[in-house]
């Protein structure tokens, strides 16, 4: 089920996996990545946040830390997520796909910037 | 306080979530509250935190409704179903704040709709289309890895632009596009073993289904052009689908187009934006384009001729979206009093890959050279930074260039399918990789902005140093 929630994958998954390729992230860190990567455009308020994550976790896409890992970091309160493998590949497949769409849109003029 | 009302606004939330996350929810509330301070940040958290209310509370109900799907509910013939989404029955305050949430909500709505209409989308704008402008076709099909590129957005992209209603794909015209794909990969692209492992691949795709979901011959073309690349590692092999008939081969030039072409031109004096000597006898090249030499050749020698008596020389590639190896060994045989070749990964080395120097009458061979990148300079104009920088004959001013070093020769399939082959691979004599996805690093990074003031008082100072 949860896989098929994620197709086409919502672009505030999308941008939640992109946030963890880097490190990993408590809510709060991811919610300040994606504005940052989106360049303040996506503001991910708690409950679009922890519903995303929760299906993302279902899906195998990411993974949560244990109590000892996020111990180390001296949050216990916070739960810390992490990128799976399966989540880095499903990221690089959504940016090929837009990547595809980049070239068709180019293809078809509506950019600037013509190559040779 | 602002916490308080939040913490009640999350009894909307089913208590499996709030079980799970509404601490947390509460702690991200209280992070942003620490960080947003200020009356229209405040104001903007409050927005956001009763848009995400509207949106993820259906979402996260929609999630547990499948569970009791499989469970204690049994629909009654096709008639309509009214699920119990809680475990208990609903509280009156949920229903209080179901009502203030949704009056709250339709007045944003509405503000936001009326806001709206003021401002509409800026749609793509109009803008100088120089490089495409001046892409010509080549007459034969004997595809150097240029002429591709070259007839694409004439042609293809043409054809892209007749859209219509496609028909969905069907197994037997997917199986031929594949037949199709791989006969032309085993036929053309440069590395036979590459070759046949990334035809076992689509073979293999093919087998196990993988291509059946693609009935659309975009999305088919996208899924195929992936498997090549997982399986070749080669960015430059594609698929390419056109929904309009492609034409037989590249158009042929003709002695119009070829008269377009040159008129096209000739009106933007070839591209050459200025030629001129600054002050301290530097002399200074805006080069925005490189055409194709054959049409463009003798204004490039009078720009060379004109900064002939200069002590040194600039070339402004800040702008330069590409163009022809031709002309770029062109300029190049002015810097040099032996031939040189000025490498491109585009394809195995041709006449055009070495300068023709020495130029007789010219001057420039021993001066020192300055090119000025930005992030923005592409293509043919990255072979002309990248072969002078390599050669230590030019020192690069500015920032990283785009990353584009585009190879890969259109091969027609059918009616619709196209692919990009590279055919040839040449061998890099700086021994490393070239600038595709990772540009060209200049040798003294400023601002693009900078780039002509930095190159002045450098060329000045060598000069005076002399």
């Amino acid at each position: 089920m949860p896989k098929r929630k994620l197709q086409p994958l919502p672009s505030a998954a999308f941008q939640i996996l992109l946030s963890l390729a880097g490190e990993d992230l408590h809510g709060y860190g991811i919610m300040r990545e994606v504005a940052e990567q989106t360049e303040g455009r996506m503001r991910l308020g708690p409950g679009t946040l922890y519903s995303s994550i929760q299906t993302l976790l279902e899906a195998g896409l990411i993974g949560e830390l244990d109590q000892r890992e996020t111990a180390k970091r001296g949050q216990e309160r916070r739960r810390y997520y992490r990128l799976t493998a399966a989540g880095r590949k499903l990221a690089r497949s959504e940016a090929d796909r837009l990547a595809d769409l980049l070239r068709v849109a180019r293809a078809k003029k509506i950019l600037r910037g013509e190559y040779v | 306080m602002s916490e308080k009302i939040y913490a009640w606004l999350l009894r909307l939330y089913p208590p499996h979530f709030r079980e799970k996350y509404g601490d947390e929810a509460l702690e991200l509330l209280r992070d942003r509250a620490r960080d947003e301070t200020g009356f229209f940040r405040t104001l903007r958290l409050w927005l956001d935190l009763l848009t995400d209310l509207v949106i993820s509370i259906p979402r996260v109900y929609r999630s547990v409704r499948p569970a009791l799907i499989g469970s204690a509910v049994q629909r009654v013939g096709g008639g309509p179903a009214f699920f119990v989404l809680e475990d208990g029955s609903q509280r009156l305050p949920a229903f209080v704040f179901g009502g203030i949430l949704s009056l709250a909500v339709l007045t944003i709505v509405f503000g936001l709709l009326i806001h709206a209409g003021g401002q509409k989308a800026v749609g793509a704008s109009a803008h100088a289309d120089f490089a495409s402008s001046s892409l010509r076709s080549r007459p034969s099909l004997s595809a150097t890895s240029e002429n591709a590129e070259n007839w694409q957005p004439d042609s293809v992209a043409a054809a892209f632009q007749g859209a219509g209603g496609a028909a969905p794909m069907d197994a037997a015209e997917r199986q031929r596009v594949i037949d199709g794909a791989i006969a032309n990969l085993k036929r053309f692209y440069f590395d036979k073993d590459v070759a046949l492992k990334t035809a076992d691949a689509l073979l293999v795709h093919e087998k196990h289904g993988d291509d059946n979901a693609a009935t659309q011959g975009e999305v088919f073309a996208g899924v195929v052009t992936r498997q090549m690349r997982d399986a070749s590692h080669d960015m430059h092999l594609e698929l390419e689908y056109s929904q309009a008939p492609l034409p037989m081969g590249p158009p042929a030039e003709t002695p119009d187009s070829l008269e377009r072409y040159r008129q096209r031109m000739l009106q933007q004096n070839c591209m050459i934006r200025r030629a001129e000597i600054l002050s301290h006898n530097v002399g200074y090249l805006k080069i925005d384009f490189f055409p194709d030499a054959s049409v463009c050749g003798a204004m490039a020698k009078s720009a060379m001729a004109s900064v002939n008596d200069a002590d040194a020389i600039i070339f402004d590639l800040r702008d330069s979206t590409g163009g022809l190896e031709n002309m770029v060994a062109l300029i190049a045989s002015y810097l040099f009093d032996h031939p040189e070749y000025m490498y491109s990964p585009r394809g195995a080395p041709t006449e055009n890959s070495w300068t023709r120097s020495p130029v007789p009458g010219n001057r420039l061979a021993d001066k020192p050279v300055y090119v000025l990148t930005s992030s923005t300079t592409w293509s043919g104009a990255e072979q002309f930074s990248y072969d002078l920088k390599n050669l230590k004959r030019a020192t690069l001013i500015g920032e990283t260039t785009r990353g584009g070093a585009h190879a890969g020769a259109f091969h027609r399939i059918d009616d619709h399918f196209g692919m990009g082959i590279p055919e040839e691979k040449a061998i890099n004599p700086f021994g490393k990789a070239d600038w595709e996805g990772v540009g060209v690093g200049p040798d003294v990074r400023v601002k693009a902005a900078d780039a002509l003031e930095t190159a002045r008082k450098l060329a000045v100072s060598k000069l005076d140093g002399k």
